[in-house]
């Protein structure tokens, strides 16, 4: 079985051999950048440095959290941001592939302009397996392109760092428990963000609203959850469909875009089963996103789909 | 220590292979399927495992040097979905695109309770399987194991070597008597 304790032990000392001078930590919040941030900040000290970007995909209030936490974990911290970069970039632009390879572009730059700054060569990411894996490159085929890995650009001038990348997330929470991290049983959440969950053009107003149905089916599936009514999913969020259908909101006619909410059981990403939700939740959450979203939502439906043949997100 | 090394042939779970291994303490690492057999003799394995992959085995003719080790072994070998397809293949017989792809959670049915790799296993369980192609006709020298209902070689053995191959994979956490396959399988090395 996997220990922790040993990856720990044997881990600091190799990063503290890896890390000359100094070094920057690409900080999400979730729980593969956290469990880095605190190895590398175990092994090299205020050598380090975390920078967070808002790129406008984040999802509800969740920059602010990441500030205060980065705080909390007395990192030497940046906050960068660049949601009106990214934007601009994904402008017209629909294509799954190439959206997670202008964002993976995009954070790079953001990076290496701060590198600059502070004069530091090397770049740590919480890459794990399945990030890689799914990425392929040589014998492997590309599945989705996972922006810190096939989304990095050619002329890269940082040199990578990456102490995760043969474990898989349960792994990682493993590790993160025994580092006394409160964001070890947090949800995953790819690093391409919200621009993923709308298909498609992932237009601010379109981010709006799946930014609002993401946090209701958070808020909702926990809810259940300390109700005891169903198991934790492993992911549980909404995507946008760019797909309008008729609907009749009070008398009149009312014409607006698709939720499909989705909600998985896994260990490792690498395979999921959906999320036996009751019908009881179901209810609860589609009366929550249409009354929410009024006009703009109005039907929404949930993936019963598996991995393999699905993947957990839908670009 | 056992040691068994995981054959990569590119596929998605090559690397759960290799985790599988490794939670059960054996001594494994991944090797491109462009390693030579000196060179698996060499650090004295104990077992091989084939991972699967992207290559169409019905379609195309390659995987690495898989065709050497399988001639020249006499260790166990566990060839998984295209590990597995070429193993058949290479002794006869024959893989064609399936007419019924399976991919997802499937029902597996034993056809042979009895042999050491499905120790402990029921006669019916889930299994994950993720596939295009398939062997339709199994190779002389080879019994079937087991079936699915759209797939009737989910599972083969050789009659007189220690080669298995297997459709579905035995790997990744849905497999309902995936690791105890994996603990048959290093059993059967361990011999």
């Amino acid at each position: 079985m996997f220990d922790a304790e040993k990856f720990i032990e044997k881990a600091v000392p190799k990063l503290r051999e890896e890390i000359q001078g100094r070094a920057l930590i690409a900080f999400s919040g979730g729980v593969d950048s956290t469990v880095c941030a605190a190895l590398v900040n175990q092994a090299v000290g205020d050598q380090l440095i975390a920078v967070h970007v808002d790129t406008g995909y984040m999802r509800k209030n969740e920059s602010e959290h990441v500030k205060k936490m980065m705080s909390s974990m007395r990192l030497n911290f940046r906050f960068v941001d660049a949601s009106k970069d990214f934007y601009d970039a994904l402008k017209g632009v629909e294509d799954p592939e190439k959206k997670r390879k202008i964002i993976g572009n995009k954070f790079i730059r953001c990076f290496e302009k701060v590198a600059k700054d502070e004069k530091i060569k090397c770049l740590v990411q919480g890459t794990i397996a399945p990030d890689w894996i799914e990425s392929g490159g040589e014998l492997r085929d590309t599945i989705k392109s996972h922006h810190n890995v096939g989304g990095l650009p050619e002329d890269m001038e940082l040199r990578l760092v990456e102490p995760l990348r043969d474990l898989y997330k349960d792994e990682v929470r493993k590790v993160a428990r025994v580092l006394g991290l409160s964001v070890s049983e947090r949800q995953p959440f790819p690093g391409p963000g919200l621009a993923i969950r709308v298909i498609g053009e992932a237009t601010l107003e379109k981010t709006e609203i799946v930014r609002e149905a993401c946090d209701i089916v958070e808020k909702e599936i926990e809810r259940a959850v300390e109700k005891g009514l169903m198991e934790r999913p492993w992911q549980y969020f909404a995507v946008l469909i760019p797909i309008k259908t008729v609907g009749v909101h009070g008398d009149k006619r009312a014409y607006g875009y698709t939720i499909a909410v989705r909600a998985v059981q896994s260990v490792d990403a690498m395979t999921c089963k959906y999320s036996d939700i009751s019908h009881e939740v179901l209810d609860d959450i589609s009366t929550k996103i249409t009354n929410t979203l009024g006009d703009k939502i109005n039907r929404i439906v949930y993936d019963i789909t598996n991995k393999p043949p699905g993947t957990v997100e839908w670009e | 220590m056992v040691r068994i090394y995981v054959v990569d042939n590119g596929g998605q779970w090559t690397h759960r292979e290799w985790r599988t291994l490794r939670d059960l303490e054996v001594d494994t690492k991944i090797v491109p399927n462009t390693i030579s057999f000196t060179d698996l003799l060499k650090d004295n394995v104990d077992g091989l495992v084939l991972s699967g992959g992207a290559p169409r085995i019905g379609l195309e003719s390659d995987l690495g040097n898989c065709s050497e080790y399988l001639e020249k072994a006499g260790f166990p070998i566990l060839g998984i979905c295209a590990g597995h397809q070429f193993m058949a293949r290479f002794f006869g017989g024959e893989v064609e695109p399936s007419k019924v792809p399976e991919f997802g959670k499937i029902e597996l049915t034993l056809l042979k309770e009895k042999d050491m790799l499905f120790e402990g296993v029921s006669k019916k369980s889930i299994v994950w399987e993720s596939h295009n192609d398939e062997v339709t006709l199994l190779p002389n020298e080879f019994e079937l194991l087991a079936e699915s209902e759209n797939c009737k070689i989910q599972a083969m053995r050789h009659k007189k070597k220690p080669f298995y191959g297997l459709q579905f994979h035995p790997e990744v956490e849905h497999t309902e008597y995936g690791e105890r396959i994996f603990k048959n399988f290093v059993k059967i090395c361990r011999k």
